[in-house]
């Protein structure tokens, strides 16, 4: 499908970017928008194209979030280096915790991820002198462009959005990759994938890096947003939301991340407003996906881009019109 | 038969035992798979067959006993380190990636053999040339270059199990492992199956394990019985077949099937 090539995808990312804009009146809310795009996408990474559920998403955030705390208020060392350690320390712990929990599948799998991610959690309240236990770490500053700090959400936003479009140029490049095809063959058939020859637990291995790399870069730049590197964006409710976030959003493309991320922070931001309890909302969006969309907004998008182009999806082929392959009948 | 099956051994075992804590599946089991034969393995249920299929590809790690491929010891590498040195199986109950393209299914297949240059992500997939040559030899070879494009969850049975032995086919192994080819295939598919199989030995050594013994008695150049766990006779089909001890071993499972 057209929408799905990865030209197409970029085509979508960079207009984003220019189009949020014009849409929104707060530019915290669209630099948040991209901050989470990114980070869903490598949620989406591991769900979508390994097959991977994995409740510790919030761990990178929150590492990524920390290092910029720490790295920008206690030393001298400037954004354009801070950005890439807390990639290199996202990628380090993701191995780690993927690492261990890939040890095993399923339902144990799942719940490895979720005690790493209280487990972090518990380390970041402990070691409050490292981390500011329940304050956090405040005044976190933006970064500086031409000696003049991005005090202006809107130029910050500019700052995100170049981060934003080349993060995800690389991620559309590592789907496209014999890497990401591997990784599609891993969450199709695990036993024959290993069957041909891959060294699966390396793949998930280095999907989990991938995805640990861009959710901890996201997670600085989302501490230089707000100012302060919260316990919260370590709580395993972060988690939680990115994965709510993937799976509304779809994960059959990368794009998908980006609406699902949409969608979810427009409606509590617009939900919260008007109903304290806007979650009870939220609860009834995901029963309807979960019910009746599974494939996500983007799979609506899809069938949507089907309808008007004609381009239905073809209908199931009866066996017997493949049987009559008679070149394959031995002579 | 294949005319020329040479006097080397492809893949060896000795003593070859494989346990389940106290209950005994394999026990002192000597193989000597000939370099470019045909080598059949049956039995009646129970016998073991799969156990040895699996101990063979590295699923089930022995207890006992020796593997070698063209001399090196493989006891103890795993399922997929072993398609490196060779060796690559297909699957009783068919094992594809039904959601992608034929050609996809063979080109991850090939691609397989050297499965650290998959690790590569700035590298395209289409970038191997070498492995995208052997998916259009295999399409050829299994008259499946009409479907090429079509997911392989869409391809009739016969198809399916032609593309199951063909992935085991792109990693151009020493030896191909195969659990029951034909397995739930109609009388048409069996004969082109057989002719696959057949014509299969003259680049690679071919064992596998078959409950048709059609098949078996017709293009084997050895077959080995197991029973209980253990080699009970071996030789080439005419001898296996009127021998007493394995028409014992089925009781009234008639070995029928012709010997052309």
């Amino acid at each position: 499908m057209l929408i799905n090539k990865p030209f197409f995808q970029f085509g979508l990312v960079v207009l984003t970017v220019l189009a949020l804009p014009f849409f929104l009146r707060s530019g915290i809310m669209a630099s948040e928008i991209l901050i989470y795009g990114m980070v869903v996408a490598a949620s989406n990474l591991l769900l979508g194209y390994t097959g991977l559920l994995s409740f510790g998403q919030g761990i990178f955030f929150g590492t990524g979030s920390y290092l910029a705390g720490i790295v920008l208020t206690r030393t001298g060392v400037p954004v354009g280096l801070m950005l890439p350690m807390a990639a290199v320390l996202g990628t380090v712990i993701a191995t780690l915790v993927g690492g261990l929990s890939i040890r095993r599948q399923g339902v144990y799998f799942v719940m490895l991820t979720l005690a790493f991610s209280q487990l972090f959690y518990f380390l970041a309240y402990t070691f409050s002198d490292l981390t500011g236990g329940d304050n956090g770490l405040l005044d976190v500053p933006r970064p500086m462009l031409n000696g003049e700090q991005l005090v202006d959400p809107w130029s910050y936003y500019a700052y995100v959005g170049v981060c934003f479009v080349l993060v995800f140029a690389a991620m559309l490049l590592v789907t496209q990759s014999t890497f990401g095809r591997t990784l599609i063959a891993v969450r199709e058939n695990e036993e024959r994938a290993a069957a041909i020859g891959f060294p699966v637990r390396v793949f998930k291995i280095a999907a989990f890096a991938i995805s640990g790399a861009v959710t901890a870069f996201a997670g600085a730049l989302h501490a230089m947003l707000i100012g302060v590197a919260p316990l919260s964006s370590i709580e395993y409710h972060t988690s939680e939301i990115i994965l709510v976030m993937t799976i509304i959003g779809g994960s059959s493309s990368l794009y998908a991340s980006v609406l699902g991320a949409s969608f979810y922070l427009l409606m509590a931001d617009t939900l919260s407003s008007i109903w304290p309890r806007w979650l009870l909302l939220l609860g009834l969006v995901l029963v309807v996906v979960a019910l009746f969309l599974q494939k996500g907004l983007w799979g609506l998008v899809e069938k949507i881009y089907a309808l008007l182009t004609h381009n239905r999806i073809p209908p199931e082929v009866e066996p017997s019109d493949l049987g009559t392959d008679t070149t394959a009948k031995g002579e | 038969m294949t005319q020329t099956a040479s006097t080397t051994d492809a893949l060896v075992t000795k003593g070859l035992g494989v346990s389940y804590n106290k209950f005994v599946a394999l026990a002192d089991v000597d193989l000597n798979i000939r370099e470019n034969s045909v080598h059949s393995i049956i039995g009646p249920n129970g016998a073991g067959k799969t156990t040895l299929f699996h101990a063979l590809t590295g699923r089930v790690r022995p207890s006992s006993g020796k593997i070698t491929l063209g001399g090196r010891d493989i006891t103890n590498l795993s399922d997929n380190e072993r398609v490196r040195r060779g060796i690559a199986r297909s699957f009783q109950v068919t094992s594809l990636f039904p959601d992608l393209s034929v050609h996809e299914n063979l080109r991850l297949a090939a691609q397989g053999r050297t499965p650290w240059q998959a690790l590569a992500m700035w590298r395209r997939a289409e970038s191997n040339h070498e492995a995208m040559a052997t998916v259009d030899e295999m399409l050829a070879r299994l008259s499946l270059t009409r479907v090429a494009t079509r997911a392989a969850g869409e391809l009739a049975h016969g198809q399916q199990r032609r593309l199951e032995v063909g992935m085991a086919m792109a990693a151009r192994p020493r030896v191909i492992l195969m659990d029951e080819p034909t397995s739930g295939m109609g009388i048409d598919d069996i004969e082109t199956m057989k002719d696959l199989i057949q014509g299969l030995a003259s680049d690679h050594t071919v064992l596998f394990i078959e409950h048709n013994m059609g098949i078996v008695m017709n293009i084997s150049d050895t077959v080995t019985v197991l029973r209980l766990g253990r080699k009970l006779v071996e030789g080439p089909p005419a001898m296996v077949r009127d021998d007493p001890e394995v028409k014992k071993a089925y009781l009234g499972n008639m070995i029928t099937g012709d010997i052309a």
